[in-house]
């Protein structure tokens, strides 16, 4: 019978591919076992441990934490929106050159510049009062960077161009006709600023916020250099020096919901962050006159630029040299024991290269879903893809110690198991740039290809693929960047004497030896520069 | 020869609870154009998209070329269909020259075979010296007519076009849609297109199938379907129609211009419509007149009037651009139309919500002229 001759040919029509989904569903899972196991391990640990964490541990490091969060939260949307909207809506002279500068201290891992300026300012020893105390003869006293202060400090001055370059797109996205409009229905440029601009800014901003945020829940270095004591360092703290893991783990599950909360608040934003729309008539938006507040808008926005970008590089850069024109420590770092600068650099760059690679090759089938099936079901697992954000890198060390310990015993102590760590915590990185590159694509190229005479796959790889490589390049980098900067999870999982970049300056650092620990800071920082300008050059403000 | 035939397709789409496409069955025959057109949302795009295989019908049968495409049981995937399809946004692939764009269906051909089929298909829509170009660098028009000669290139069974022409200019859409025609004919390809344009469905289509909430209207040549439309809906949609109240009598039917001669058979005293054009009406200054102009729209080559009838009623009048009366003129309106007009059952055929209306029939006056009031 006809219908019999063509039962193999129905059921490969792309309604909805099962096969897609499993594979989908597959990864989904890989991306959250980590997480759910963790809270799992908390939730079935001694109820003597979580007695002893709640009579008084848990309560301190929860304050400490949420007070770091919202400080350096609230920092980095004032500071990253007023530098957008001085470089994007006013005649700020220079500011083609200085909307570069603002972005660039991303390529600065937050535990450098802890260290350059701990190093500067340290309250005993520090190199800024021991100059002064020379200069002016008696000893001064500075600011310190140490405790919630300093980490506020440092936080927001290397996290504010996040909130900076999303707010500077959506200055730059949002046309003139609506803040026209508000000028016609009788407000002021002032006016117009709070009640129209920043409102329809709002969600974006919240957005970017809300990352700020994770990161913050996330970070150990700077915290752990700067001596405040948050859940990521207590958690630290557990593992490599107590070996308590069942205190860890209650740490991480309380850590983790804190995250999974502000995540839920980010991802619900996210959908309805269309708040602009570049439509065929969009005019840019006419330039506010500083008039007599010119200079002080520069020197505020220097004040930003040099704390967060000239002094860095310029001390890297200068303790570097130093660092090489001196015997022994030239010395130290290209031959400390048997390995040296070299293998820290190739293993930096090989780990993350391949978690770059695995990581956006494994979110292609569950962006391709997502975009291609919207639904209900392709929703939880694009979703269930990105829970890596709320997954401090203590937290996935944690979690594939104890996973790896228990079912996949020959990773363990193998540099693989830092790459999976890498892969686990970034996905929603990639997630997020496949999905946004496959929603450039209209579906009906996909469609020509079809009656064109091309099945799925075919369609996906001839059509769709060439078309969205620049996006997944642009994802790759951006994982890259973060696989390279990464500190906590490295430190915890990498096996004895397989060191990287960031673990290096690390150690170096903080047993005081900066010069030595500079150069490899500079590899660090310039090696994620190169990928970062690759990144900037693709948004919209440096068009 | 049958080469599309469509039988009672229905889709429903999952949280809507009306059909997108209720029980639709027409035939397209070999080298034959067909329009589908309606307002938007009335389900022509989605019967393509079902033709092309991109969706799957809830019931229903396609054949293409004789062969069961799509049924209950079988729904062969659109790779398989031997479907052309030139898409509204045209969908260049942008990584593609123009040669590759138009190659990129020809599989299993030599080399040089390939080649000369694109030369000859660059030939025909006019783009010879273009095939190293890419979509980005073509103008809307050339971007039109490389979509078409890749659909055409490897012959298939029959050609799907979804809105064409809306993404261009006003002043190329004529230009363009001749020029698509033309090659169409020559070439002798059997074509369905989709426009939500009158117009443009007139000009191109050997017949029309016009259709409203996923229903299936009126299917017919251009001129069946302008002067004989087979519901109230088509007679408005094809060419903007005034309602004229009337009312039949022992001789004829009964309206505010006039009484009409009538064919057809509907009970004395039964209210009816008339659908005017404005193209059907005209009329002379007098002062003991039935009417009075209320506006005149200057369209450039023509002058369209508003008329206020005495007993209320509104119907529009064409005249030439040199005749310009102001608003206020008493005038005395009748009917000049040379050809039968469509009558409707009063209020029955206003009901185009319900599918009912598919089937209403339709009913003939003339001759003409008719006797003066």
């Amino acid at each position: 019978m006809q219908a019999a001759q063509f039962s193999r040919v129905s059921r490969r029509v792309r309604d909805f591919s099962p096969r897609l989904a499993t594979v989908a569903g597959l990864i989904a899972l890989l991306a959250s076992v980590p997480l759910l196991y963790v809270m799992l391990r908390a939730a079935t640990a001694d109820p003597a441990d979580w007695a002893r964490l709640l009579q008084g541990r848990i309560w301190y490091l929860l304050g400490n934490t949420l007070l770091l969060v919202v400080s350096v939260t609230g920092g980095t949307l004032l500071v990253g929106v007023s530098m957008a909207w001085l470089t994007e809506r006013t005649d700020l002279p220079g500011r083609k050159m200085l909307r570069w500068l603002l972005a660039l201290p991303l390529a600065i891992p937050a535990y450098i510049g802890a260290v350059i300026h701990l190093v500067l300012l340290r309250p005993r020893g520090g190199l800024l009062p021991l100059w002064l105390a020379e200069r002016l003869g008696h000893p001064v006293t500075l600011p310190s960077p140490l405790g919630w202060a300093g980490a506020t400090f440092i936080l927001t001055i290397f996290m504010f161009p996040y909130v900076y370059l999303l707010s500077g797109a959506a200055f730059r996205t949002m046309g003139a006709s609506m803040e026209e409009a508000a000028r016609t229905l009788g407000r002021t440029p002032w006016q117009t600023l709070w009640h129209v601009t920043l409102p329809v800014l709002r969600p974006g901003l919240t957005a970017g916020a809300l990352l700020v945020a994770l990161d913050v829940l996330a970070e150990y270095g700077t915290v752990a250099l700067l001596r405040y004591e948050t859940f990521s360092t207590a958690i630290f703290i557990q593992l490599s020096g107590r070996y308590d893991r069942s205190a860890a783990a209650i740490l991480s599950g309380v850590l983790i919901m804190l995250a999974i909360i502000v995540l839920w608040g980010e991802l619900h934003i996210q959908g309805q962050a269309r708040f602009t729309q570049t439509e065929s008539n969009w005019r840019p938006a006419a330039t506010v006159r500083l008039g007599r507040w010119r200079v002080p808008a520069l020197l505020l926005v220097l004040g930003v630029v040099i704390a967060s970008l000239l002094i860095p590089a310029t001390m890297l850069v200068a303790w570097s040299i130093q660092a090489l024109l001196n015997a022994d420590t030239a010395a130290a770092l290209f031959r400390s024991g048997t390995v040296g600068f070299g293998n820290f650099a190739w293993n930096s760059l090989w780990t993350a290269l391949l978690a770059a690679g695995v990581t956006i090759a494994l979110s292609l089938p569950v962006s391709q879903l997502a975009t291609r099936h919207p639904g209900a079901f392709t929703r939880v697992l694009s979703r269930l893809c990105q829970v890596g954000y709320a997954v401090p890198g203590v937290v996935v060390a944690l979690s594939l110690l104890l996973l790896v310990n228990r079912w996949l015993p020959f990773l363990y102590s193998t540099p693989f198991i830092v790459v999976i760590a890498y892969v686990v915590r970034y996905m929603p990185q990639a997630v997020r740039a496949s999905e946004a590159a496959l929603k450039q694509i209209s579906p009906t190229l996909e469609e020509a290809a079809h009656t064109l005479g091309r099945g799925s796959l075919l369609a996906f790889v001839q059509v769709t693929l060439p078309l969205v490589t620049p996006g997944l390049l642009a994802g790759a980098a951006l994982v890259f960047l973060s696989a390279l900067k990464e500190l906590p999870a490295t430190l915890l999982l990498r096996p004895a004497g397989f060191d990287t970049l960031a673990v290096r300056v690390w150690v170096w650092a903080n047993d005081g030896l900066y010069l030595q620990a500079a150069p490899a800071a500079l590899a660090l920082v310039l090696a994620s520069a190169l990928p970062m300008s690759l990144l900037l050059r693709r948004e919209r403000i440096f068009k | 020869m049958t080469t599309l035939q469509v039988d009672q397709l229905t889709k429903r789409f999952a949280g809507v609870e009306r059909p997108v496409v209720h029980d639709i069955s027409f035939e397209v025959a070999e080298g034959e154009i067909l329009a589908l057109v309606g307002p938007s949302g009335c389900g022509k795009t989605t019967t393509l998209r079902l033709i092309a295989g991109l969706e799957r019908p809830d019931s229903g049968v396609i054949r293409l070329g004789g062969r069961v495409v799509a049924s209950d049981t079988i729904q062969v995937p659109p790779e398989r269909r031997d479907v052309g399809m030139v898409f509204q946004d045209h969908a260049l692939f942008p990584h593609l020259s123009v040669f590759d764009n138009v190659a990129f269906g020809l599989r299993g051909l030599s080399r040089s075979a390939r080649r000369a089929r694109v030369a000859e298909l660059l030939e025909l829509v006019g783009l010879r010296g273009l095939a190293a170009r890419y979509p980005h660098a073509l103008s809307g028009g050339e971007r039109q007519r490389v979509a078409l000669a890749r659909a055409l290139a490897p012959q298939p069974v029959v050609v799907l076009m979804d809105e064409p022409f809306s993404s261009l200019d006003a002043d190329m859409r004529l230009e363009v849609r001749e020029q698509v025609r033309g090659i169409l004919k020559t070439l002798h390809t059997t074509a369905v297109f989709v426009t939500h344009d009158q117009d443009e469905a007139l000009f191109m289509g050997d017949r029309l199938a016009v259709f409203q909430h996923g229903c299936l209207e009126q299917i017919g040549t251009p001129e069946d379907v302008f002067h004989a439309s087979g519901t109230r809906f088509v007679a408005e949609f094809m060419g903007d129609s005034d309602f004229l109240a009337g009312e039949t009598a022992a001789d004829g039917i009964r309206t505010a211009l006039g009484t009409l001669t009538r064919v057809g058979a509907l009970p004395v005293g039964t209210a009816v419509e008339v659908a005017l054009r404005g193209d059907d009406v005209d009329f002379v200054p007098a002062e003991n007149g039935n009417a009075v102009v209320r506006e005149r729209f200057f369209r450039g080559a023509f002058n369209v009037y508003r008329l206020a009838l005495d007993s209320g009623q509104v119907v529009h009048a064409l005249k030439s651009h040199t005749e310009a009366l102001p608003a206020g003129t008493r005038v005395r309106a009748y009917i000049s139309a040379q050809h039968p007009l469509a009558v409707f059952p009063d209020g029955q055929a206003a009901r185009l919500g319900r599918c009912v209306v598919c089937n209403t029939e339709f009913h003939h006056a003339g001759p003409f002229p008719m006797s003066k009031m």
